[in-house]
């Protein structure tokens, strides 16, 4: 298995390197990888069918328990039929539909290449960081193959939107999936499945899981992306937006549904969205006039209808939810590439424009309505086969009725709408002239015929079909014991439902006033592309506003962000917890009154000084009576470093200052924002202050250090006086590398200063001014 | 402000030791001597500022760090070779030579010598980088005839091998004064280092202001953290802190207090939102050779720092202070990517990605299992060489007037380029952590950690981050491969071998880690954690 999706790799990179020579064939070339793939999964079919699962394992980072497995069972020997048999199919198609000599076939064969090992890996992985990995490689070649060259603007936009969409689910799955792998203790999906945890963590798990679902599988309300995607080649549709890349929702619902089928947060959104999906594509396609647009608003419904199914959790849902799954892959890949041949053969594929096609080129209209009639539901098909145990499934009363309202519904506009494309493709319209057809030849035609029979095939020997699909059922524990596929199930509700829905879905389609009505009449809050294109928008919207207010280049406005965080994070708990101190004292010495006073009103000139060299003044009267603070509070030796430190500030201030304008230049925007930044600057000096306060008082531990000088100053140091015993003996080599700093500092501001003067004197000597600013920085 | 900072330190440097019973401490020299190198050549560098003759510092200077960092590597792996899985301390304790500080020490040495490569290139722009004469003032006459000298300030390699020595001793510290002491040795010469760029001058120098002024702040929070602490404790040892936090019922208003501020410090030099606001102006403003060395190592550095006081000295009190360090992972998550939607200037949008994994990055730090440790250190290196090679990248895509930050000048890059395109979208792919790159390694590790701890919802909320950051990633993605180019786009420059080296580095890393990670991964969850 492993070798198969590495050759699906190998066969990318050889396309692009003989894409300038081979031309169109390289798609020939590279269908070739999927059929001898889907031959290779045949020929070991009997033993897969038997339920004897293959498993192989790569081991990739052991360490952390990172391993790829990959494990081939029933439910994915389904999908490789879509994913490898269609695939094949879709590829030679692909040949004969581009044009001879057309630019980026290379390109285009390498993508879908890379693709369809990307879904060969999607649906054998047994891990969740290989489903994840193979899972988001599809979304980007999706990417890839939508936006085309990015010539166009509406490619481009499809291509972002589909792989935001389904890029952000791929990321919620991951987050569900490691949970569930966290919950369960195993990144294995089938032994998850096998031994389904459970518990609120759970829950959210399998939400996540199903925000991955519905964007992947293109449900309400994500399903805008799907019909936008529709600006890819047909065939791309054809592979990744029928048979494959959407059915993989679908698939990860199938694949988890034996373990959660019975938890609620599990069936009932798929249900319910499932439901209305059915019916709002259903609804949409029948006002499409693009055939292309149409089918995919089909393929939405239709996925709705899968949704529903496979999220039910029953055994008979599960067998009629495995079963359409095959009919869908293989009757939708059939529509597509007849639309495909349509717009190659006639050059346009608008039901406003053709006329005739049925008659000229009557092949293709037998192929088409035989795939018409699966999705219509028409027995002998297989799409007959599965729509009535789909019906059967919901017929056991309760809640249940309410699905089967909901799909029998969905039914009758599937029916409509097929009939519609019947007619809009192939009728010979009385207004319209003939459309000119070129007659398509058997390499456009074979591959249309092929998966239209395949339904047929299957329909009419169902034993052939049940010995596919059983297996996916009989693992189910839940619901009630399926009944095996036929093409008669004798007369009952699923019979009726069936008769029903062809009847009105003629009707329907017959008296267009019977929902024309609804037009324009829906709420336009439930437009889920506007919806998405406000999501985005507001967004962005939201991301500018932010950074004008916040990232505007001022050092203010950023360290009043900062001082405001730190008060959030530091200040609450620093407030919160601490005890006030027992007694309060204003002062110890009347002396610190008027100087507390002096540090307070200058630091409020200092804020208010209009000219420059006011503000320093009165921000180092601030410094100034700190120090003389100091002075009372018996610490000189501070004190004295205090005031040289300031008078040396204040001189390098003063320096630098003649060469600025007198006053402050932006005073007028200064003042627009004072208050804000009064506020926020008020904030930070009581915070400070009153932080100092309250932890002067919460100090429990003595200080050791403190008791030990003043202990030892006398029988170690010899020194009646603790202070100076501290700066000249105890700390002695503090004392010798504050005076170096200090030395170099004032050595460094004076030689700036003079080779400033010097070289006011001779403008050219500038080598001596940046050494000597590199010594200013050095020495700080 | 610096001088009382002498002052305290002064102070409390002794409190380890009782005063008069001094004695010298033991050294364990095989261990440190990686330190003692880097140091050493930096020192040596100044030096040679001063006698050697201008033409010849450039050569010497570059030979002189590659060699020392060469040199300090092969000390390393001789040590590293047998040392003993439970870690030693030396130096009084002031450092601890433990298994994570060996695996950010490897991780800055691999870094730094990207760094170096980079900031050594004079192909790219002719000259370098760096201005010839940062003393000369913007836009005067002299200014202008410098700017067609092709000499440049090559005090920046001593100044970046200082800073590369303060973030190696930063991560191996083992007491919060010799955690500040190395704090300042490596912010003082990134703050000159940002301001020497040779274009676009005022705007290198404004950064550098800014940088100063609010890491100056930073500092002083972080001091004042300290000095609680000490007055909580009575010791400054992380060891210390957490058995006086563990074992007593006296008020706890010190020890919060000193954490909150203390970590508000680190925050700051990790760049993590909401104390991010100087990253995108000073990314921009720096040279970018620069801005790699800052975004790679300086956050390895203050996560290393982070990883090892919260575990060491807070893992008892963790369940008082992680909710805000909850609250700080997310802010910073959701800045990083909503903001840098909006972001036009490329450096300035990987400045907002660095913010956003800063929020991942604090993930896995507040996890405090060996798991988070691990898985922490991990992304570190990850997301290191995948940002060093990006930066590289970005000094590549140049116009007549400097480097082309303007995302619009990178329209249909691809089409010039297909190559340094190929490799740009390779660098956002593992930004954005798609699988088979080490962002996704790195990633998952770092999540799967924090589930494992009980922080499931952040684990959602990052997933969420993640998306909306994936979506500017990708524009700039979509830009180079769908646009057609603007006719007088900027070119891009044939890198030199030095850039090319970067480059080739930071990218083989990236793959190598995200294919098979087991073998770094086994060493960065070998061995014993922290020793104290």
């Amino acid at each position: 298995m492993l070798l198969a999706i590495a050759l699906h790799m190998l066969v990318a990179v050889i396309v692009l390197l003989i894409a300038r020579r081979a031309g169109r064939w390289v798609f020939a070339i590279a269908a070739a990888v999927p059929a001898v793939t889907f031959a290779w999964v045949m020929s070991g079919s009997a033993a897969t069918l038997a339920g004897d699962a293959r498993v192989e394992t790569l081991s990739w980072a052991p360490k952390i328990g990172l391993e790829s497995v990959l494990r081939l069972d029933v439910l994915s020997f389904v999908m490789i039929i879509l994913v490898s048999g269609v695939g094949a199919v879709v590829f030679a198609f692909y040949a004969a539909y581009a044009k001879p000599g057309e630019r980026g076939v290379g390109r285009t064969a390498a993508l879908l290449s890379v693709f369809a090992g990307a879904m060969l890996g999607l649906v054998l992985a047994d891990d969740i960081f290989t489903l994840y990995v193979f899972w988001e490689l599809t979304t980007v070649c999706s990417f890839l193959l939508v936006g085309g060259d990015g010539v166009s603007r509406a490619a481009r936009r499809s291509a972002v939107q589909a792989l935001l969409v389904t890029a952000i689910g791929g990321l919620a799955m991951l987050g569900g999936l490691v949970l569930l792998a966290e919950a369960s203790g195993t990144y294995r999906i089938s032994e998850i499945v096998a031994n389904p945890p459970s518990g609120a963590a759970v829950n959210v798990a399998l939400v996540l899981l199903l925000v991955g679902v519905v964007t992947k599988s293109a449900q309400v309300p994500f399903h805008p992306w799907l019909p936008g995607a529709m600006v890819a080649p047909t065939p791309v549709s054809a592979y990744l937006h029928a048979a494959a890349m959407v059915k993989a929702g679908v698939y990860l619902l199938a694949r988890f549904a034996p373990g959660f089928g019975d938890v609620p947060a599990w069936w009932v959104p798929a249900v319910v969205l499932g439901s209305l999906t059915m019916l709002i594509g259903g609804y949409r396609a029948l006002r499409e006039t693009d055939l292309k647009t149409l089918l995919a608003y089909g393929t939405v419904s239709q996925l709705g209808f899968l949704t529903v199914l496979m999220g039910a959790g029953t055994r008979a849902a599960a067998l009629a939810g495995i079963t359409l799954l095959l009919a869908h892959g293989l009757f939708k890949s059939a529509l597509f590439l007849v639309v495909g041949v349509i717009d190659r053969q006639t050059g346009t594929r608008d039901i406003r424009h053709l006329s005739g096609v049925g008659r000229q080129s009557p092949a293709l209209a037998v192929f088409a309505v035989l795939a018409l009639a699966s999705m219509a539901g028409l027995p002998p098909l297989l799409g007959f086969v599965g729509k009535e145990t789909a019906f059967e499934a919901f017929t056991y009363g309760g809640t249940d009725t309410f699905v089967l309202v909901a799909i029998a519904l969905g039914s009758v506009l599937t029916v409509a709408y097929s009939i519609r494309f019947v007619w809009g493709a192939f009728a010979t319209k009385t207004d319209l002239p003939d459309t000119a057809v070129s007659t398509p030849g058997i390499g456009l035609l074979g591959p249309v015929a092929l998966p239209a029979l395949a339904g047929l095939v299957f329909g009419v020997a169902t034993p052939l079909a049940s010995t596919v699909v059983d297996g996916y059922p009989a693992a189910m524990p839940f619901g009630p014991e399926a009944s095996d596929l036929a093409l008669w199930h004798g007369i009952g509700v699923p019979l009726g439902l069936s008769v029903l829905a062809l009847v009105g879905g003629y009707l329907v389609y017959r008296y267009p006033a019977s929902w024309q009505w609804l037009c324009g009449r829906l709420p336009s809050a439930l437009n889920a592309q506007r919806g998405y294109e406000r999501a985005v928008t507001g967004l962005d919207d939201v991301a500018h506003k932010v950074t004008g207010r916040l990232q505007v280049g001022s050092l203010p406005a950023y360290l009043g962000v900062i001082l405001v965080a730190v008060f959030v994070v530091a200040g609450v708990g620093m407030i919160s917890d601490t005890p006030l101190p027992a007694e309060w004292r204003w002062f110890d010495n009347p002396l610190q009154v008027p100087l507390a006073l002096l540090v307070l009103a200058g630091a409020w000139a200092a804020v208010f000084a209009h000219r420059r060299i006011t503000a320093v003044l009165f921000a180092s009267v601030v410094g100034y009576g700190i120090a003389a603070l100091f002075i009372v509070d018996g610490g000189p030796d501070l004190a004295l470093a205090q005031f040289l430190v300031e008078s040396l500030t204040l001189v390098v201030f003063v320096f630098v200052l003649r060469r600025f304008p007198a006053h402050f230049s932006n005073l007028k925007s200064i003042r627009s924002f004072r208050f804000g930044k009064l506020a926020v600057a008020a904030t930070a000096g009581i915070l400070v202050s009153l932080a100092g306060v309250l932890y002067s008082g919460a100090r429990t531990e003595s200080p050791t250090a403190s008791q030990e000088y003043a202990e030892r100053a006398v029988s170690e140091a010899g020194a009646s006086n603790v202070v100076n015993a501290i700066i000249v003996d105890f700390r002695a080599f503090d004392t010798v590398g504050e005076i170096t700093v200090l030395a170099v500092a004032a050595a460094g501001a004076a030689s700036l200063i003079l080779a400033a003067q010097r070289s006011a004197r001779r403008p050219t000597e500038s080598d001596e001014d940046s050494k000597a600013s590199k010594r200013k920085e050095a020495s700080r | 402000m610096l001088t009382s900072s002498v002052l305290t330190s002064g102070l409390l440097a002794q409190q380890g030791q009782p005063p008069g019973q001094g004695g010298a401490p033991e050294i364990d020299y095989l261990a440190i001597l990686p330190i003692i190198i880097i140091f050493g050549a930096a020192a040596v560098g100044v030096l040679l500022e001063a006698v050697l003759p201008k033409h010849q510092r450039w050569s010497v200077q570059v030979g002189l760090s590659i060699l020392a960092i060469v040199g300090a590597g092969l000390a390393f792996a001789y040590y590293v070779s047998d040392a003993p899985t439970e870690g030693i301390t030396t130096i009084a304790g002031a450092l601890s030579i433990d298994q994570p500080a060996l695996f950010l020490w490897g991780t800055l040495l691999a870094l730094g010598f990207g760094s170096i490569l980079l900031i050594a290139d004079r192909s790219v722009e002719p000259g370098g980088a760096f201005v010839a004469e940062a003393a000369i003032r913007p836009g005067t006459v002299q200014d202008r005839a410098q700017a067609q000298t092709t000499g440049m300030q090559t005090e920046v390699f001593p100044l970046a091998l200082f800073a590369l020595g303060g973030m190696m001793t930063f991560c191996a510290a083992n007491d919060l004064l010799t955690m500040f002491i190395a704090l300042e040795v490596l912010s003082l010469p990134l703050y000159l280092l940002c301001g020497l760029a040779r274009r676009r001058r005022l705007l290198s120098q404004e950064a550098a202001v800014k940088y100063f002024l609010l890491g100056a702040f930073a500092s002083a929070f972080f001091l004042y953290g300290l000095a609680l602490l000490y007055g909580y404790a009575g010791s400054v040892k992380l060891a210390d802190i957490a058995t006086a936090a563990a074992g007593t019922d006296r008020s706890d208003a010190l020890l919060f207090g000193g954490l909150g501020l203390l970590v508000v410090g680190l925050l700051f030099k990790g760049s993590v939102g909401p104390f991010h606001t100087w990253t995108p102006d000073v990314y921009q403003g720096a040279p970018t050779p620069v801005t790699a060395f800052m975004a790679a190592c300086t956050k390895v550095a203050a996560f290393g720092g982070m990883l090892r006081v919260l575990t060491v000295a807070f893992e008892s009190t963790s369940w008082e202070w992680r909710g805000v360090l909850w609250g700080v992972a997310i802010v910073s998550m959701v800045i990083g990517a909503i903001l840098g939607l909006t972001q036009t200037d490329v450096k300035r949008m990987i400045a907002y990605s660095s913010i956003a994994h800063a929020g991942f990055l604090l993930i896995g730090t507040i996890a405090l299992t060996d798991q988070g440790v691990s898985a922490t250190m991990f992304y570190l290196l990850a997301y290191g060489f995948t940002t060093l090679a990006a930066f590289g990248v970005v000094s590549l895509v140049r116009d007549s007037s400097g480097e082309a930050t303007h995302l619009s000048q990178w329209a249909g890059l691809a089409k010039r380029s297909p190559l340094i395109a190929a490799v740009f979208t390779f660098l956002l792919l593992a930004l954005t952590g798609i699988p088979l790159t080490s962002g996704f390694v790195g990633k998952f590790v770092v999540f799967s950690a924090a589930i494992e701890d009980g922080m499931a919802p952040l684990v959602v909320i990052a997933l969420v981050a993640s998306a909306v950051a994936a979506f500017f990633y990708l524009r700039v993605i979509v830009l180079m491969y769908f646009s057609e180019p603007a006719e007088d786009g900027p070119t891009v420059s044939v890198p030199g071998t030095f850039t090319t080296a970067a480059i080739t580095l930071g990218v083989a890393v990236t793959v190598l880690l995200g294919v098979l990670p087991t073998v770094v991964l086994d060493w960065a969850t070998a061995g014993g954690g922290f020793a104290s």
